[in-house]
C-alpha cells in the first residue's frame, strides 16, 4: 500500500548507491535488510545459488560498513576490543573474522580488519550494528585515550563480492593477473581492473567458494558490473547470500548471536572457528566472563540440522523448537532450504546433554513435529 | 475466452477467464461439482522459488476462508486458504516431488486440491476475473 504523505514530508528511505540500477537495469525485487533497500533476488534465488557454487555470482553488499581506522594505537584498540590476537595479522592481509564481546560475552558483531600498516587499519562491520559499532570504538578510544582516528568511509565506497569458482578466470579474463596471485584473505589497494578504478581488492567472501570483495567509487564500480555480466557473472540477491551463507553454517547476528544474555548463550557456544578467538591473548573485553563460560562448561551449543527425507524440502523457522522425544532441547536460528543438499536444513541451540552428532531429533515445523538429523558445519562439502 | 493479462510496473500477471479469484489470490475452479484450488500466476510470482507445499488430508473438511496449508519458498512461508466451504476429496500428489509446478504452471499441473462444495453459490461470490484483474492492478506498488 503506498503512503499518502503530503509533499513537505520527506521519508528517508537509506538505498545501497547502485540500488536504482539493480531494479531498473537488471530487473531485481527489491528488498529491507536492516536499514537498507536492497536487492533480494533478481532471477530467482535458487539459480543464483547454484551459480555461486558451480559457476560465479556478484552481490553487492555495500550495506556492510566500511570504516578506516588510522593512529598509532590501532592495534592496542583491535586487542581490547576483539577476541583474537591482531598482533600477528601480516600488513596486507586481513585478520579474519573476530568478536567483538560485551562484558556478559555475548557477541557485538563479528567483523573482519584488514591491515594496510600498522598505524592503518580498515574494519568491516555488519549492516545492522555499523553505527552502534562505530560510536562503541568512539567510546573506547575516548575512554582509554588511545590516538586513533575513525572516518567511516560506508557511503564513499560501494562493495561488490564476486564468488564462485570462476571469479579468478573472470577477473584475469578482465586483465587483472594479479588477482589470482593473491592468497586467501590477502588484498590490494588502489588497483586497477580493465580500466575501472577500485579501491580495495582481497581474496575473500562470505559464501565458502572462491572470490573477491571489491570496494570502489560508486560509479566506477557501476561499470565493473557490466564488464562481469558480459563474462557470464550472475547477479544475486540477498536471499541467495542467505541461504550459501547457511549451507556453510556461517553466522547472522540477531539469529546465531547478539547482545542480549537473556536470548543468546556466550560466545563460545556459537563454535565459530576460523581462529576467532585467541585463548593466549589477555585483557580483551568479554574475557572474564568468555574465560567462566569455558571453565563452567556450555550449556548450550550451537549446531547443524539436516531435515530427514520424509520432510521433502520443508524446513524450520527462526524461533522453532528443537525435541528429543517429548523433552524440548532447544530452538532454531535460521532455516532454510538447502539447493545443493535437496533438503532442509537449520541451525539450531541445543541444550548440550543432547548434542550428539549423527542422532535424531524432531523440530516443529508449521505446527508438526518433523524428524531431523543433528550434523556438523558446513552442511555440505567443501 | 481469451485470458486476461495484466500489466503492472513493467510485470505481467495471467488472470485465467474460465475461473473465479480471492482476495488471498487462490483460484477456484468448478468442473463436474468438484471445485479444483490453486493459487494464481501472480501469487506464485511474488512467492518465487517455491520449494515445498502442505497439502491437506483428503477427507478434511474446509471452511470458506480458512488456512488450509502453507506454501514454502526459499527464505519465506504463506498460508493459503479455501476459497469455499466443503470436502477435500483429491490433492495433487505430484507436488509432493515437484513443487516447481506452481511455479512453471500454477493454472494447469500445479492445482493444489479438489473441494466438494457444501454450497455450490458459493462460487458464484468469488471474484470474477476482471474483479481480480484490478484488484491486482491496485494492490502491486
Amino acid at each position: 500500500m503506498y503512503l499518502a504523505i503530503s509533499s513537505d514530508m520527506v521519508i528517508h528511505v537509506p538505498k545501497i548507491p547502485l540500488f536504482e540500477y539493480y531494479v531498473e537495469k537488471l530487473g531485481a525485487e527489491p528488498g529491507f535488510f536492516g536499514d537498507w533497500e536492497v536487492p533480494m533476488r533478481f532471477t530467482g534465488s535458487i539459480d543464483e545459488h547454484m551459480a555461486v557454487r558451480t559457476s560465479v555470482g556478484l552481490f553487492d553488499v555495500s550495506h556492510m560498513g566500511r570504516v578506516l581506522l588510522k593512529g598509532p594505537d590501532v592495534v592496542t584498540l583491535a586487542q581490547y576490543i576483539y577476541t583474537k590476537d591482531m598482533s600477528k595479522v601480516k600488513p596486507g592481509f586481513m585478520s579474519g573474522p573476530t568478536l567483538a564481546l560485551n562484558e556478559w560475552a555475548r557477541v557485538k558483531d563479528d567483523e573482519m580488519l584488514y591491515k594496510v600498516s600498522d598505524e592503518e587499519w580498515l574494519l568491516v562491520p555488519n549492516a545492522l550494528v555499523r553505527e552502534k559499532m562505530i560510536s562503541y570504538i568512539r567510546s573506547v578510544i575516548s575512554s582509554r585515550n588511545y590516538k586513533v582516528e575513525v572516518e567511516d568511509l560506508t557511503h564513499k565506497y560501494s562493495m561488490l563480492a564476486l564468488q564462485g569458482p570462476r571469479a579468478v578466470e573472470v577477473m584475469e579474463s578482465l586483465g587483472a593477473k594479479w588477482a589470482g596471485d593473491l592468497k586467501p584473505l590477502e588484498f590490494r589497494l588502489n588497483e586497477e581492473v580493465a580500466g575501472v578504478k577500485v579501491f580495495l581488492v582481497s581474496r575473500s567472501g562470505w559464501t565458502g567458494e572462491d572470490g573477491f570483495e571489491i570496494w570502489g567509487e560508486h560509479g566506477e564500480l557501476r561499470r565493473l558490473i557490466d564488464l562481469f555480466i558480459a563474462r557470464g557473472v550472475k547477479p544475486a540477491g540477498l536471499i541467495a547470500r542467505d541461504t550459501l551463507r547457511i549451507e556453510m553454517g556461517f553466522v547472522l547476528g540477531d539469529h546465531e548471536y547478539g547482545e542480549d544474555p537473556s536470548k543468546f548463550p556466550c560466545a563460545l557456544a556459537l563454535r565459530y572457528g576460523m581462529g576467532a578467538i585467541t585463548w593466549s591473548k589477555k585483557g580483551f573485553v568479554g574475557e572474564e566472563a568468555l574465560r567462566a563460560c569455558r571453565r563452567e562448561g556450555l550449556r548450550w551449543v550451537r549446531v547443524g540440522l539436516k531435515m530427514g527425507k520424509e520432510a521433502g524440502r520443508l524446513f524450520p523457522r527462526t524461533g522453532s523448537r528443537v525435541f528429543v522425544e517429548d523433552i524440548d532441547v532447544g530452538w532454531v536460528t535460521s532455516g532454510c532450504y538447502s539447493p545443493v543438499l535437496n533438503r532442509g536444513i537449520a541451525m539450531a541451540y541445543i541444550d548440550t546433554r543432547y548434542a550428539v552428532l549423527g542422532e535424531e531429533v524432531l523440530v516443529d515445523v508449521h505446527g508438526r513435529r518433523l524428524s531431523a538429523k543433528i550434523v556438523d558445519f558446513p552442511f555440505i562439502e567443501k | 475466452m481469451s485470458d486476461v493479462l495484466v500489466k503492472v510496473k513493467g510485470k505481467e500477471y495471467i488472470v485465467k477467464t474460465d475461473r473465479r479469484y480471492t482476495q488471498t489470490d487462490e483460484w477456484a475452479k468448478l468442473e463436474g461439482g468438484v471445485v479444483i484450488v490453486g493459487i494464481t500466476d501472480y501469487a506464485q510470482k511474488e512467492l518465487k522459488d517455491i520449494v515445498a507445499v502442505e497439502l491437506p488430508q483428503i477427507g478434511r473438511v474446509l471452511k470458506k476462508g480458512e488456512e488450509v496449508g502453507m506454501i514454502d519458498s526459499v527464505k519465506a512461508t504463506s498460508p493459503y486458504y479455501a476459497p469455499l466451504s466443503g470436502k477435500v476429496v483429491e490433492v495433487n500428489k505430484d507436488l509432493e516431488a515437484s513443487p516447481e509446478l506452481l511455479n512453471k504452471d500454477p493454472y494447469g499441473k500445479g492445482w493444489i486440491i479438489k473441494i466438494e462444495p457444501v454450497d455450490p453459490r458459493e462460487y458464484e461470490s468469488l471474484l470474477t476475473p476482471e474483479a481480480y484483474a484490478e484488484k491486482i492492478q491496485k494492490g502491486v506498488h
